[in-house]
C-alpha cells in the first residue's frame, strides 16, 4: 500500500505505470473469477447458458458432490506427500549438485553439467513409456516412490543452484577454511544459508510442478487410493461434464488449487524477493 | 447412562465384526469404469429406478449388486473417460483390473494382443443367451469368432429437433411428427426453408475442437450409400464417388451457412437447448437430458422436443454409425472364485439392461427392444430400429479410435473450407493407410 502512495505521488507516468499494472492484473484475474462464479451455478442452468451465471440461484452442492466423493481426502493426502517429497528431494538434490558444479574442481565437471543441461531439452512425453517400463519391471507403480523418484531429477534445479552458489564470493569459503572449517561444514553452515532465496524460488515452483502434475500420475498411480488430487478429480468427472456438469468441473478446478494458493499466501514473501533476486543476479 | 453407552458401544462393534466378516466372506472383484462420479446423489440408492444419468444409473447398478450378491463385492475404480492410456499402462505393470469397460471399437486393440479373455463359455454356463444380443452388439464384442466381452449398449447418431423452430418453419406433419428429408435434394431444400422461415441455421454442429460429429456423420454418409471403405480390413478406400459426394455434401452444408459455426461439444449442447437450430445430430445419450429439459416451462425446447434415427437420405440402406459400450474381463491370474464373481457381475449387468437403456443408449437384448417396456419409454419406439441399423467398423479393422481421429481432422478441413474435397479424401486414405500398415 505504501509503495504504490508512493508511486502514485511521483507523478502521471508512474500512475500510467499503476494503472496499467491493475489493468492487467483484473484481466489476468477475469479466468479466475469466471470459474469461481461458475462453482456456485447449478449444472442444469449452465447447460442452457453460462450467462445465467450473473443471476440467482446460486448452490454449493457442486461443493458439497466434491466431499461426497469417497477419496478426496485421501487423494489431497496424497498429492501432500508427493508435492512435498518431490521438493525436499529437489533442494536436496539440487543444492548438493550445484555446490559441486559451482567450488569443486574435478575431471570432466563441465561437460557433466552440459549433460545435465541438456535434461532441460529433453520433454517428459519422450521418456515417459522407457520410464514407466523401468517401474513396472522393479513392481513399483502405485506407490509413493514410483511417483516421487522422476521428479527428482530437475535440470532446472541443479542450474539455478549452480550459479547461485557462483554468484557467492569465494572469499567467504576461504575464510572458513582458515578457521579449519570441512568442506561439508562450509556448505551446510555457510554458503547454503546464503541460498535462501534461491531455494524458496525452486522449492515453489517444484511444489507447484508436483501438485500439478497429471501425466505421471496417470500412468503410475492406477489405482484409486494412490490418486494424487488431479488425477481423482479428473476421474469423478462425467463424460460430458463440459457440458453437462459445468459447475461441477468449475468447482473441482477451485477446489485443486485452493492448496496452492495457501502455499502462495504463506511464502509470497519469498517468492517475490527470489524473483527479484534472481532477476538482479 | 454409562451401562448405556457401553451397550450400545459393544452391539456396535458386533455389529462392524459381523459386517466385517461378511465382507470377507465376499470375492473382490475391481471393476475399472468411466461415467463420472456420483456418491453425492447415488451413493447409498439401491434401488436402479430412482436413479437417472449415466452416472447415477451405473452407481445404483453396482449398489444393488453389492447389496444382493452373497459371493461377490464390486469395487468400482472409476477413471477419467476414455481410460484407456490408463488401462494400458495398468496392464504392462500388471495389474489391470478384474473387469473394464470398454468401446466395442477398442475391443479389438486388446484381443488381438491377447489381453482379454474369451467369455463364450462363461456365458453359456451362466445361462447368458448370445442369440438374444442384437446383431449390432454381439457383432461388436465378437472378433475372430470369438465373444470378447458382455455388450452393454448401442449407441447411435440421432437427430435431436427442436419441434418449436419445426413448428415455425412448416416442418411438421399432421400426426405432428417432424417432417424430415429423404434426399440430398429435400435436405438442402428444406433447410432453406428452415433458414427462411425462422432466420436460423437447420443444424447445430459440433465443428471445433474434436473430430467426433465429422467421422460419425461422413460414415453415416457412407453407409446410406452402400460404399464398402473398409472392404480390405487393413486399407481403406475413400476414392468412391460415394465418399465424395458425402463429403461435398458437408461441405456444402457449410458454405451456405445452414449449420452452426465454431462450437465445441460443449457449445453446441447448449445451442440447441436455447433454440439457436433445428437440428442437433448427437448421441443417444443426450435423449434423456432433452426430454427432461422439454418439460421445463419457458425454455425454449418447452413441450418441443423429438429425436430421429438419421433420415435416409441416399437410397441405399438406413444403416447409421454406431459404437456401444462392453464390458471386458482383462487377462491375467484370476482364481475361480474371482472368474466366478466376474461372470456373475456380467450376468447382473445383462440381466439389468433395460435399467441402462434408459439413459438413452439402446439395448443390446432383442427381448427387451421388443418388450412393452422399453417401447414405452419416450421416444424409443422410432429410435428401435437403430438397434439394427446401427453400424459398427469391421471388427478386424485395428486401432478404430485413431483411425476416426483422422478420418475426422480431415473430414473437417474440408468441411470447413480448409482443404479441397479431393484433397482431404486423399491425405484421409493415406494417412490412415499407413497407420494401418504400422499396427501390428
Amino acid at each position: 500500500m505504501a509503495a504504490s502512495e508512493h508511486i502514485v505521488g511521483r507523478g502521471i507516468g508512474n500512475k500510467l505505470i499503476l494503472f496499467t499494472v491493475i489493468l492487467v492484473a483484473v484481466f489476468w484475474m477475469l479466468p479466475i473469477a469466471w470459474t469461481l462464479l461458475l462453482s456456485f451455478k447449478p449444472n442444469s442452468e449452465l447447460m442452457i447458458s453460462t450467462a445465467s451465471a450473473f443471476q440467482p440461484p446460486y448452490t454449493l452442492k457442486n461443493y458439497t458432490d466434491i466431499f461426497q466423493s469417497s477419496g478426496v481426502f485421501r487423494w489431497l493426502w496424497n498429492s501432500a506427500v508427493v508435492s512435498v517429497g518431490v521438493t525436499a528431494g529437489i533442494l536436496i538434490l539440487s543444492s548438493l549438485a550445484g555446490y559441486g558444479f559451482a567450488r569443486a574442481e574435478f575431471k570432466g565437471r563441465d561437460v557433466i553439467f552440459i549433460l545435465v543441461l541438456l535434461g532441460l531439452a529433453v520433454p517428459e512425453q519422450a521418456v515417459i513409456i522407457a520410464r514407466h517400463q523401468i517401474f513396472s519391471d522393479l513392481k513399483m507403480h502405485n506407490t509413493y516412490p514410483a511417483i516421487i523418484l522422476p521428479g527428482l531429477s530437475s535440470a532446472f534445479g541443479v542450474f539455478l543452484m549452480t550459479q547461485y552458489f557462483k554468484a557467492i564470493p569465494k572469499d567467504i569459503d576461504e575464510a572458513a577454511m582458515l578457521d579449519n572449517a570441512s568442506r561439508f561444514k562450509i556448505f551446510w553452515k555457510v554458503l547454503l544459508p546464503l541460498t535462501i532465496p534461491a531455494q524458496a524460488t525452486l522449492g515453489i515452483f517444484s511444489f507447484l510442478g508436483a501438485w500439478n502434475d497429471y501425466l505421471w500420475p496417470l500412468i503410475s498411480a492406477t489405482k484409486p487410493e494412490m490418486f494424487t488430487i488431479t488425477v481423482g478429480m479428473a476421474s469423478t468427472q462425467t463424460n460430458f461434464a463440459q457440458s453437462e456438469g459445468l459447475g461441477f468441473l468449475m468447482a473441482q478446478a477451485i477446489f485443486a488449487g485452493l492448496p496452492v494458493f495457501i502455499v502462495y499466501l504463506f511464502f509470497q514473501k519469498y517468492i517475490v524477493r527470489a524473483v527479484a533476486g534472481a532477476a538482479i543476479n | 447412562m454409562r451401562k448405556l453407552s457401553t451397550v450400545l458401544l459393544a452391539g456396535l462393534v458386533v455389529t462392524a465384526g459381523a459386517g466385517t466378516a461378511l465382507a470377507a466372506d465376499k470375492t473382490e472383484i475391481s471393476v475399472s469404469r468411466f461415467f463420472g462420479a456420483c456418491e453425492a446423489d447415488y451413493g447409498s440408492v439401491t434401488d436402479v429406478t430412482k436413479a437417472n444419468g449415466e452416472c447415477g444409473i451405473i452407481t445404483a447398478l453396482i449398489n444393488k449388486f453389492n447389496a444382493e450378491s452373497t459371493t461377490t463385492v464390486v469395487k468400482p475404480e472409476i477413471v477419467e473417460w476414455p481410460g484407456y492410456d490408463q488401462l494400458t499402462a495398468r496392464i504392462r505393470s500388471g495389474e489391470p483390473p478384474v473387469i473394464s469397460v470398454m468401446h466395442e471399437a477398442v475391443i479389438s486393440n486388446y484381443s488381438s494382443r491377447g489381453l482379454l479373455e474369451p467369455l463364450d463359455e462363461d456365458f453359456a454356463k451362466a445361462g447368458i443367451d448370445v442369440n438374444d444380443m442384437t446383431d449390432a452388439a454381439r457383432q461388436g464384442v465378437t472378433k475372430d469368432g470369438k465373444i470378447f466381452a458382455m455388450p452393454f449398449d448401442t449407441h447411435t447418431w440421432l437427430w435431436h429437433i427442436n419441434m418449436n423452430l419445426f413448428k415455425q418453419a412448416g416442418l411438421v406433419d399432421e400426426a405432428g411428427k417432424p417432417i424430415l428429408p429423404k434426399s440430398t435434394e429435400e435436405l438442402f431444400a428444406q433447410a432453406e426453408q428452415f433458414k427462411q422461415k425462422t432466420g436460423k441455421p437447420y443444424f447445430i454442429s459440433t465443428l471445433a475442437n474434436e473430430t467426433a460429429f465429422y467421422t460419425r456423420t461422413f460414415d453415416t454418409l457412407l453407409y446410406q450409400q452402400n460404399a464398402d471403405f473398409f472392404a480390405d480390413p487393413n486399407k481403406v478406400n475413400f476414392s468412391s464417388p460415394e465418399a465424395k459426394g458425402a463429403l461435398q455434401l458437408l461441405s456444402d452444408i457449410y458454405t451456405k451457412d445452414y449449420t452452426t459455426k465454431n462450437q465445441d461439444y460443449a457449445a453446441s449442447v447448449s445451442s440447441f437447448a436455447a433454440g439457436d437450430g433445428g437440428v442437433f445430430i448427437c448421441g443417444t445419450w443426450l435423449v434423456d437430458t432433452y426430454d427432461q429439459e422439454a418439460k421445463k416451462e419457458g425454455v425454449a425446447l418447452s413441450n418441443g422436443y423429438a429425436v430421429m434415427p438419421f433420415p435416409q437420405i441416399y437410397s441405399g440402406s438406413p444403416r447409421v454409425w454406431a459404437d456401444g459400450h462392453s464390458w471386458v474381463l482383462l487377462k491375467q491370474d484370476l482364481s475361480d472364485a474371482q472368474r466366478a464373481s466376474a461372470i456373475e457381475f456380467m450376468k447382473f449387468l445383462w440381466d439389468n439392461n433395460y435399467e441402462w437403456a434408459r439413459t438413452g443408449h439402446l439395448p443390446i437384448r432383442k427381448s427387451i427392444i421388443d418388450s412393452d417396456q422399453f417401447k414405452a419409454l419416450p421416444f424409443r419406439a422410432d429410435l428401435a430400429p437403430l438397434a439394427v441399423n446401427g453400424t459398427a467398423l469391421p471388427s478386424a479393422v485395428k486401432l478404430q479410435f485413431s483411425i476416426q481421429d483422422i478420418e475426422g481432422e480431415e473430414v473437417g478441413s474440408a468441411m470447413r473450407g480448409d482443404k479441397p474435397v479431393d484433397q482431404a479424401l486423399a491425405d484421409a486414405e493415406s494417412r490412415i493407410n499407413e497407420l494401418l500398415a504400422n499396427a501390428k
